[in-house]
């Protein structure tokens, strides 16, 4: 097992480097630097433009910048935001821990919706409450997340006035106290439910077809002769070998809620990864792009070797294979 | 067009699910919205100012945290500086300056004393005093700076040598005491006092911090220091700022307690304004129809400061030798511009996509501006197809192989090839089909080519030959002096615009023996260069557009003119509403 977890990481090295090229590659090919595009006669003009695009390095060949970049990366350093002009770690970290708690904090509501409505489903499949449940989903599936987030705010915002329609945070609530972390949950509700309903539908719709499917085994029948309550039979024997595949999810979920996040802190300007990555592309503010580029890969690779070790955990025969 | 098929593949590559969130975002109107609007101040006022209270202002970009005029880059940044901090000078509504924190003597238009306000204190306890204002002027010219306004300051005798390293401090910056100071320029010119850098610096609270390093510095970013009404109590990047009453501000009591500042997303500005979410914004046109019919906000206009135009390249730019080297000919005669902006229906246009919240413009200048010349001083180029077409007959356009449309005077097949810029809003391909189509039924055949907009002032810039008709913007700020943009020797004349005759107005215009500082000599130069522009057409002026805000009918005092927002000092909060 172990041997397997340092394969892997050890297999990773070659594969950010060449996603390092691609990511480095792709924004020189964008036009424009970050000097373009922003003029404005009043308080600007072009020999400023072109003293700074020296400074920055701007004309040198490109396997220099590459070189550059790339050897104050791996020191840890990515460089300089061009928009904010603080380094782009401290911006990172400062937007990190919104994303993370949004991340989160979906990611349990997820799960509560999904256990409740999949077990649901999944014990009393083709009644009406599954069917219910069924068209809950498909249409959470099918309305795509920037459209269900607008009218989320509408309704329960700005119609209902049961959340706030922006921010993460009341600012005039002081910092650490119970009521602060209150107001962050009251926040960061509506925009983690958004974010969740399309994992909310695939994991209800995964776990009942699972449920439904083990519930046929003939395990269950053996159970069922021994006199074990239903109840027992699905809580513990049918439900422990439903939620291996769920597992799997959590891998691929860390790389989709933050992918997800860029447009969900967008709609309700919930200021984290997501949308400090929206504004560097449109701003070229190209440090900041490449470095939340480089992490989301990353994420993605670690997701799905997190997918990978969680499998092997659950499930034994894997781990041998 | 190949360049734009390739940035769309690439940046679709970088970030698939970036377009739809985006589709919100209007940021691709160039020039910025800085200080200023028009004497069309409707005040929200009807009673007596109430002390005390929170007004919740909101504002639709995220601020990049640069709350220092010496440092800051974008529009939105300044709306929250111009709470927390003030120019030693202030603009009336006819955009003349007048005095604020300092006052000024001079005789010759170089020689120049300031005499600063006693007792005006700083955020942090400090008095100003005119040493934060030398030491404002020292930074910029410090060669460490990092950011954009030295061009305030190299006008000043000294502070290029000083930049160079060649001196240890600014000749031309004589101290004569704490409250007053002598500046020398380095010529006598009549606009030195609008363009000098004109916001003092805290000294003490930047002690210790090297200039590279104060973009960064706390000072700048978390804890700003100035001199205005309210100060920078508690700050979540990137989404609200809590700013208090400044209890020692100079300038009369601040009524309000406190303004929140809210970042919002523009798609919930409607919604947050009813709701009361909001008490002030700037609204975007296309939102200003929902406001409208709200019940409890106002909405206040004022004339804008930037204009929309479409422009013909006329020629070639050589970057190095500062000149246009080369004339394009396709666009040469002016019968055809001529006819190309009777074409246009301006009116429809400015209805259809800025819901009217805009006014045509016959000139380079808006109108709300002192140096504007009259309308009735100008051809207005009314909408009129007939006229259009008999311009275009004259000047040999005449469809000679019936296909509907005309052929350019050789015969050969004429196509105005109209670019525009892209970003995810999608009225700007319908804008800019709605203006080929006014050219198609003159029988002009158009062609609209959409570019992505971070590729389209790079190709505007270098005269790439794909770019012949374009579509813009400028914003001008309270100097009139349109130089930067309209003599034949600079980059950001875009239409390569080349007429000895203009080049000689606006240097006359800036000549202090020929207009001295008599702003009414001034003006009538400026009046005659816009004729000549206004008949030259190597652009066609399209519209002007209003700044609107939307207020909350809880707020009092707040008033909008040419010169911007009033003091928020004034604003106060109604108890009974």
């Amino acid at each position: 097992m172990i041997k397997l977890i340092i394969r892997r990481f050890l297999g990773m090295i070659p594969m950010l480097f060449l996603i390092s090229i691609v990511v480095f590659g792709l924004a020189k090919a964008m036009p424009g630097d970050s000097f373009t595009g922003e003029i404005d006669p009043n308080n600007t003009n072009p020999e400023y433009i072109e003293e700074m695009r020296q400074k920055t390095g701007y004309y040198d060949p490109v396997y220099v910048q590459y070189g550059r970049w790339i050897k104050d990366f791996v020191q840890g350093d990515f460089g300089k935001s061009t928009r904010y002009k603080i380094p782009v770690s401290e911006l990172i970290i400062q937007k990190i821990p919104n994303t993370l708690f949004l991340a989160l904090v979906s990611l349990v509501i997820t799960y509560i919706l999904a256990f409740a409505m999949g077990m649901y489903a999944g014990r009393k499949p083709y009644t009406l409450g599954d069917n219910l449940i069924a068209v809950f989903n498909y249409a959470g599936l099918a309305i795509p997340s920037f459209v269900a987030g607008v009218f989320a705010i509408y309704f329960f915002a700005f119609g209902l006035n049961w959340f706030p329609f922006a921010g993460s945070v009341d600012i005039e609530i002081s910092k650490g106290t119970p009521a602060y972390w209150l107001s962050k949950i009251h926040h960061v509700f509506l925009p983690a439910v958004v974010l969740g309903i399309f994992a909310t539908a695939q994991y209800t719709q995964f776990l009942r077809n699972d449920l439904i499917e083990n519930s046929r085994r003939d395990f269950v029948r053996t159970a069922r002769a021994k006199g074990t309550p239903m109840s027992r039979i699905y809580n513990v024997h049918i439900l422990r070998n439903s939620i291996i595949p769920l597992i799997t999810f959590l891998g691929f979920d860390i790389a989709s809620l933050l992918g997800g996040a860029i447009i969900i802190e967008k709609i309700f300007t919930y200021p984290g990864i997501g949308l400090l990555f929206l504004d560097s592309v449109g701003n070229r503010d190209i440090p900041t792009m490449m470095a939340i580029t480089m992490m989301l890969s990353f994420l993605v690779l670690f997701g799905n070797l997190l997918a990978d070790i969680l499998y092997g955990v659950v499930d034994p025969r894997i781990r041998l294979g | 067009m190949k360049k734009k098929s390739m940035f769309w593949v690439l940046s679709m590559l970088l970030v698939l699910s970036l377009f739809l969130a985006a589709c919100s975002k209007d940021n691709a109107d160039t020039g910025t919205k800085d200080e200023g609007k028009t004497d069309d101040t409707e005040a929200t006022d009807d009673g007596k100012p109430e002390k005390g209270g929170t007004l919740v202002y909101g504002i639709d970009t995220e601020p990049e945290g640069k709350f220092n005029f010496a440092f800051y880059d974008i529009a939105t940044d300044a709306q929250i500086l111009e709470f927390i901090d003030e120019s030693l000078f202030t603009y009336d509504e006819n955009l003349e300056i007048q005095p604020n924190l300092a006052s000024w003597e001079t005789e010759n238009s170089q020689h120049y004393t300031f005499t600063f306000k006693e007792g005006v204190k700083w955020h942090n306890g400090e008095e100003l005093t005119v040493n934060d204002w030398v030491f404002a002027l020292e930074t910029i010219a410090d060669k460490d700076y990092t950011g954009s306004r030295f061009t305030n300051v190299d006008t000043i005798e000294g502070a290029k040598d000083y930049r160079a390293g060649k001196a240890d401090s600014i000749s031309g910056l004589e101290v004569v005491s704490d409250y007053e100071i002598k500046v020398t320029f380095d010529k006598p010119r009549v606009n030195n006092l609008l363009n000098i850098w004109s916001y003092p610096l805290p000294e003490k609270a930047f002690e210790g911090i090297a200039v590279a390093d104060m973009a960064e510095s706390e000072v700048v970013r978390s804890k700003p220091v100035g001199v205005g009404p309210f100060k920078v109590e508690n700050i979540v990047p990137g989404e609200s700022y809590e700013l208090i009453r400044n209890d020692d501000y100079w300038n009369g009591e601040v009524n309000l307690d406190k303004i929140i500042v809210r970042v919002i997303d523009n798609t919930s500005t409607v919604g947050a304004l009813q709701n009361g979410d909001i008490d002030l914004i700037e609204v975007q046109p296309v939102s200003a129809p929902e406001v409208e019919k709200l019940d409890n906000v106002d909405i206040v206009t004022a004339p804008g400061l930037s204009y929309y135009y479409v422009g013909f390249k006329l020629g070639k730019f050589d970057n190095d030798k500062l000149e246009i080297v080369e004339e394009k000919e396709k666009y040469q005669d002016k019968n055809l511009r001529k006819a190309m902006m009777h074409a246009i229906n301006r009116q429809e246009w400015i209805d259809a996509f800025f819901f009217g919240y805009g006014e045509p413009v016959n000139k380079p200048v808006p109108s709300a501006h002192w140096i504007s010349a009259d309308d009735s001083d100008l051809n207005e180029y009314p909408y009129d197809v007939e006229k259009a077409k008999e311009l275009l007959d004259e000047a040999g356009y005449v469809d000679t192989n019936d296909d509907g449309f005309r052929e350019d005077p050789n015969g050969e097949e004429f196509v105005v090839h109209f670019a525009h810029y892209a970003t995810g809003n999608p009225t700007f391909e319908a804008r800019s089909q709605a203006i080929a189509q006014y050219w198609e039924e003159v029988g002009l055949k158009a062609e609209v080519d959409m570019t992505e907009v971070t590729l389209y002032y790079d190709m505007i810039e270098k005269d790439d030959p794909s770019i012949e008709t374009f579509f813009g913007g400028w914003s001008t700020g309270s100097d009139p002096d349109p130089s930067g943009l309209w003599k034949s020797d600079v980059l950001w004349n875009y239409p390569r615009y080349n007429n000895p005759e203009s080049d000689a107005l606006l240097e006359k215009a800036l000549d202090i023996d020929e207009v001295g500082t008599d702003n009414d000599k001034r003006k009538e130069v400026y009046v005659e260069w816009q004729k000549l522009i206004n008949e030259d057409l190597p652009m066609l002026f399209i519209a002007e557009l209003e700044e609107i805000d939307g207020v909350s009918k809880k707020v009092g005092g707040f008033e909008r003119n040419v010169a911007g927002k009033n003091n928020a000092a004034e604003w106060y909060k109604k108890s009974d509403k």
